[in-house]
């Protein structure tokens, strides 16, 4: 976008859309195009209300009501962390992307299953050790990428190899599913809301003990901390960044290790959700990282770098666990998950093209 | 990458004030550096093999190593192509998925002759490349974005063409590309031979053709390459159309080497494969740079690893820590020669 210093607005000009001039129609699509998160929430009440109409006149398998919704949102958990771990990363910009965070969830997983299920540590210490094993696996792949200058793709492919064998190796392919992991389950079960709870539906647990406190972390992270400044400085221009006297290289180590805490805390909640701690949780079928790429595509994370929000992640989240859980009911049987997977291409590839018109017609998107 | 066309030509001891002249031979040398290297460690690895496990070096073990090794190598060389021009496609598991269900439903139920069978593969894979490529490059989305997208459609597709879990029965079609006695000729298995012809093809293509070296201009710099006259979208569009057509082949062998069930896992974690055969073949993630030589040689090296973990009695998944550390050890080699090229 070639913008030539405009020194007043001559006729020939394309005018940079000043507010005053629009009609409420051109603003609108220009909120809905430019700001993801505007787009985002329309999306959503457009799924809700269509799911909620094909309720009433009976098209579904089971009732898609608010408690169905609350109930769902467990499945947000990981797929919304580990979003935001990919929010990290990418951010830091040069090709940042971690294609490792599912062998990780893996990998951290089975040291969980061992230190709680094993070998007896109390639970508070078990999920630090986890956290700060996960956060290890992420300092190899900062250490690799920000200070030997490995490509992130290629970098984490090959951890991605390494962890996911370990893992599986490490308990002979066995699956770690004691008394204490088993009794572990109850993090996902729904609780009621204190003193507003008559009115609302349940909510899964895990949303309050590891959601939430990530969200707000990661929050404070980006948009209220020097770090977050830098990190956003290091992704849209590294070499700027670096001129300007930041520790370029210490700000993407860092984004990387983030996200491999942020990985060890959904080993956690995934031991928990299969009460169990499975040598492959995060690696099997398409694995977890995939569709944390693709939230973070979705939520309007720039794979350029220097450009993204914690709240479109967490929009994108909610925009594809919504519609996943009324895909289940539209559909017998094993189709549903099916075309759950048709549902999130065409959904992402609409958001990537969308992002282009954006790109060409708006100068960017936010 | 302009680079490309001094390097391999100045020796490191010249002095550097010296600028390097011009000179008739503008293309690197044929084999790289990072190919030698890796010739060696394969040559290494199998002498090892072959000194601590007996059966390593019979024929039994080495031919379906070689047919295990095609699928991989072929759909490698269009993965290179497409890395070259700086893009990535990690939709090649799903599409190996779509052609190979279509091909073996379509086997089931009629029974078509060998050469039907084949276009019909390649039909499909060209349809899924031109997808993928024309969203690629007149969408003008990154690479990486669009192949997520559509490995999901691509999965889609195929789970809803096997219908049911499994394609039972398939007949003995592509006993041509196969394991068994068929599938050889001189002792060499068929499906390695196609992919040696056709890695030497493209090797040539991309070497000595001006076609072949726009792919490279794109990845060096696509504003500088168009401006230059090379119609870059049309090329990139290329790119995946021929990966797509590879990928369809590659379906075929994949058929041949299973039994007559196929079932749904065909092709999961294949495009994860792909890229590392790529990548430890020396070919720059960043574009401009890389060979089919190396990709070959690559994928080579992943499936002596496979083989020789399982050869040696240790549990099979261990493999897959070997192919990540190959990777590092690989591309890390890379790293540095380059670096010690700059300083140079």
């Amino acid at each position: 976008m070639s913008t030539a210093p405009v020194t007043g607005s001559g006729p020939g000009v394309r005018p940079p859309a000043e507010p005053g001039q629009e009609s409420v129609a051109s603003r609108v699509v220009r909120a809905l195009l430019t700001q993801r998160i505007v787009l985002l929430a329309v999306l959503i009440v457009i799924v809700v209300a269509l799911f909620f109409i094909m309720d009433a006149n009976d098209y579904l398998t089971a009732p898609y009501d608010s408690d169905y919704m609350a109930a769902s949102l467990i499945n947000a958990v990981p797929l919304a962390m580990l979003g935001l771990a990919e929010l990290l990363v990418i951010l830091s910009g040069r090709g940042g992307i971690d294609l490792s965070v599912g062998a990780i969830v893996s990998l951290a997983g089975m040291v969980f299953g061992f230190a709680y299920g094993q070998w007896g540590w109390p639970l508070w210490l078990a999920i630090l050790l986890t956290a700060a094993f996960g956060g290890l696996c992420g300092a190899l792949n900062g250490f690799l990428i920000a200070y030997i200058g490995f490509p992130a793709l290629i970098a984490t492919l090959a951890t991605f190899y390494a962890f996911k064998s370990l893992a599986i190796v490490i308990n002979s392919q066995r699956p770690i599913s004691t008394k204490p992991i088993q009794e572990l389950f109850s993090i996902s079960r729904s609780v009621e809301l204190p003193l507003i709870g008559q009115q609302l539906p349940n909510v899964p647990l895990g949303i309050f003990t590891f959601l939430v406190p990530t969200v707000i972390v990661v929050w404070i992270l980006l948009a209220r901390t020097s770090y977050g400044r830098r990190l956003y400085a290091t992704g849209t221009n590294d070499i700027a960044a670096k001129w300007a006297g930041l520790p370029v290289r210490d700000t993407r180590f860092k984004a990387y290790v983030y996200a491999g805490v942020i990985s060890g805390f959904v080993a956690v909640v995934t031991v928990g959700q299969f009460a169990s701690a499975r040598p492959e949780a995060g690696v099997s079928g398409s694995g977890m990282a995939l569709p944390a790429i693709t939230i973070a595509v979705l939520g309007g994370v720039a794979i350029t770098g220097g450009i993204g929000r914690v709240a479109g992640v967490v929009l994108a989240t909610l925009l594809i666990v919504w519609l996943n859980a009324g895909i289940l009911l539209a559909f017998v049987g094993n189709a549903g998950s099916q075309y759950q997977l048709f549902a999130l291409g065409t959904v992402l590839i609409f958001a990537a093209l969308l992002n282009g018109i954006t790109n060409r017609r708006y100068g960017g998107s936010r | 990458m302009t680079m490309t066309t001094i390097e391999g030509g100045t020796p490191s001891g010249e002095p550097p004030t010296v600028a390097p002249r011009a000179r008739n031979r503008i293309l690197p040398s044929p084999v790289s550096g990072q190919e030698f290297v890796l010739l060696g460690v394969i040559a290494l690895m199998w002498i090892v093999l072959a000194f601590t496990t007996p059966a390593f070096m019979t024929a039994g073990s080495i031919q379906p190593l070689l047919v295990a090794t095609a699928p991989i190598a072929l759909i490698g060389i269009g993965m290179t192509i497409i890395i070259i021009t700086g893009g990535i496609d990690v939709s090649v598991g799903g599409a190996i998925m779509v052609c190979a269900v279509t091909t073996a439903k379509t086997l089931v139920d009629q029974s078509l002759s060998l050469p039907v069978a084949v276009l019909l593969a390649l039909f499909v894979g060209a349809v899924l490349g031109t997808i993928n490529g024309l969203l690629i490059a007149y969408g003008r989305v990154h690479a990486i974005i669009i192949t997520f997208g559509t490995a999901n459609l691509f999965q889609f597709l195929g789970l809803q063409i096997f219908g049911s879990s499994t394609v039972n029965g398939i007949p003995q079609t592509f006993a041509f590309f196969g394991r068994g006695v068929s599938g050889r000729s001189f002792g060499i298995p068929h499906a390695f031979l196609i992919t040696i012809v056709i890695g030497a093809f493209v090797w040539w293509y991309l070497r000595h053709t001006p076609g072949g070296r726009h792919f490279y201009a794109i990845g060096g710099d696509p504003h500088a390459a168009r401006l230059a006259g090379v119609r870059v979208q049309r090329r990139i569009l290329l790119a995946y159309l021929i990966t797509g057509l590879l990928v369809g082949l590659a379906s075929c062998f994949v058929i041949a080497q299973g039994t007559s069930t196929l079932d749904q896992t065909v092709g999961s974690g294949k495009e994860l494969a792909v890229i590392a055969a790529v990548v430890i073949g020396g070919t720059s993630i960043m574009g401009g740079r890389g060979s089919v030589l190396g990709t070959l040689l690559g994928a080579l090296l992943v499936q002596t690893v496979t083989s020789g973990v399982t050869q040696l009695g240790w549990s099979s998944q261990l493999s897959d820590l070997f192919v990540g550390i190959f990777i590092i050890v690989a591309v890390g080699a890379d790293l540095l020669r380059q670096r010690a090229r700059r300083s140079a």
